[in-house]
């Protein structure tokens, strides 16, 4: 027999040993035998895949990985750590938690290293609560505990690590101690004791239950004593807060009816002061409206009373105070339709004669000095009749004679240059200068 | 009594996925046999 094949025999033994102690769940005794396969054949592939699930098994993802990735790189093909790797990578979020649980245990080992015990042991606390079955960070969290004499909290992390790797060694210190210091050590020695010292029964034995006990006179005294108490107890603890919580929840409905009431008229009080509001702005809409009516200067009865006052000027025969008051008068507002004719009639009329006596009343201005109620006159004279030129230079004359040169050149001006052909485009370039 | 520093010593950090490409390649992968096939060339040479 070869040396090779000889490697190869004493490999596949300890892969069986290891597979044997991974069945009893004593994963580190099958982690080192598989160890040992290895050395003797690398390409013992069964080994290797079998050492990665007991890494995984044992909270240890990232040396899993190593192991499957090696195996697949040494047996590319029917090699089940394919399969391993893929189930691995296909659970949703489940690497990024292992590695969250290995940088945790990492970090806590760090700060018990550097005396920050308590930081490491609540960061354990967490991580292993997400990964119970991390042996070591079960059994590092035990030994702070321990160091802390917190033995009981110890205790339920070694429980956890030996759940998982039944005999490892230094959990199974680790427990020894733990159950020395809580006494569960004793406990277990007498049951253990007890179990050994059982001598055959005989014929005439009697089996007596544990609870069984003679009753005396005063015994009953005190059974009975001892039921009153317990009725008064369960009184106290089970009909009363019954009886309570039946007050509690009937004012809560109370209570519960008394906000919705509030709730529904708070709801009307908002829909009323809403409506409220909508009236106020309907007043105010109205009163706007009627200020508007009577107001003195553009008001549509003010605007009545002005064609009143020029119809009875027509009647006097009062051209003048006609024209004035037709010019100061806005007919647009007067647009309801009952005055359409006599409106019409009025504008036609003041067409053809009512400019010309404004213009003649902005001459008497000019003659009294008052050139802004001459500029007045023959604006409203322009509005009558817009193609009167000499009214536009005449206005030109009252600005000019008022000292505002700059408005006079534009009236000039526009005589000049819209109306070349007039007789006053030669006096307005002269006035301009020209 | 345990000793604590002593058992601290024991524990060994835990390899982070992310440095899974580091530790394959640091894996000693030497077996028997090639310790083996070694010695052989080493005493033929």
């Amino acid at each position: 027999m070869d040396v090779g094949m000889r490697n190869r025999q004493i490999a596949n033994a300890y892969y069986n040993v290891g597979l044997a102690k991974a069945r009893e769940r004593d994963l580190t005794g099958a982690s080192d035998a598989l160890k040992k396969s290895l050395r003797f054949n690398k390409y013992q592939t069964d080994a290797r895949n079998l050492l990665g699930l007991i890494y995984h098994e044992v909270g240890e993802v990232g040396a899993a990985l190593a192991q499957w990735i090696i195996s697949l790189n040494l047996q590319e093909t029917g090699n089940l750590a394919e399969e391993y790797l893929k189930v691995l990578q296909d659970a949703p979020g489940y690497l990024d938690m292992a590695d969250q649980a290995a940088k945790k245990y990492n970090q806590s080992l760090h700060y018990a290293h550097n005396d920050n015990e308590d930081l490491a042991v609540l960061l354990l606390m967490r991580m292993v609560e997400e990964v119970p079955n991390f042996v070591k960070a079960q059994q590092l969290l035990a030994l702070l505990y321990i160091h802390h004499e917190d033995y009981t909290k110890a205790g339920r992390c070694l429980f956890q690590a030996l759940r998982v790797d039944r005999y490892n060694p230094m959990a199974q210190r680790y427990m020894a101690i733990a159950k020395e210091n809580t006494g569960r050590a004793e406990v277990e020695k007498r049951k253990l004791k007890n179990a050994f010292s059982h001598r055959q029964m005989q014929d005439d034995d009697i089996i007596l239950p544990p609870s069984y006990k003679e009753n005396t006179g005063l015994q009953s005294i005190l059974n009975i004593l001892a039921g009153l108490v317990l009725g008064v107890v369960v009184l106290f603890f089970l009909v009363t807060p019954t009886i309570r919580d039946s007050i509690t929840h009937k004012y809560e409905e109370e209570i519960r009816r008394g906000l919705e009431l509030v709730n529904q008229k708070s709801l009307q009080i908002d829909e009323l002061n809403r409506k409220m509001e909508e009236a106020s702005a309907a007043q105010q809409e109205a009163e706007s409206s009627l200020a508007a009516m009577v107001d003195n200067s553009g008001g549509v009865i003010s605007q009545y009373q002005r064609l009143a006052q020029i119809l009875q000027a027509y009647r006097t025969e009062d051209m003048r105070t006609a024209v004035q008051v037709f010019a100061e008068t806005d007919l647009a507002v007067l647009n309801d339709g009952v005055l359409n004719d006599i409106v019409a009639w009025l504008q036609q009329d003041m067409a053809q004669n009512g400019y010309q006596v404004l213009e003649q009343l902005g001459d008497e201005a000019v003659t009294r000095g008052d050139m802004a109620q001459a500029v007045e006159y023959f604006q409203k004279s322009l509005q009558i009749n817009g193609e009167n030129i000499g009214v536009k230079y005449k206005i030109g004359l009252a600005y000019k004679n008022a000292g505002d040169v700059d408005t006079a050149n534009e009236y000039f001006g526009d005589i000049i240059m819209n109306h070349s052909d007039s007789e006053y485009a030669a006096q307005a370039k002269e006035q301009r200068g020209f | 009594m345990l000793d604590f520093e002593e058992e601290l010593k024991r524990f060994r950090p835990s390899l982070e996925i992310g440095n899974v490409e580091d530790a394959i390649g640091k894996e000693d992968l030497t077996d028997m046999t090639d310790l083996m096939v070694e010695l052989l060339n080493e005493k033929k040479n």
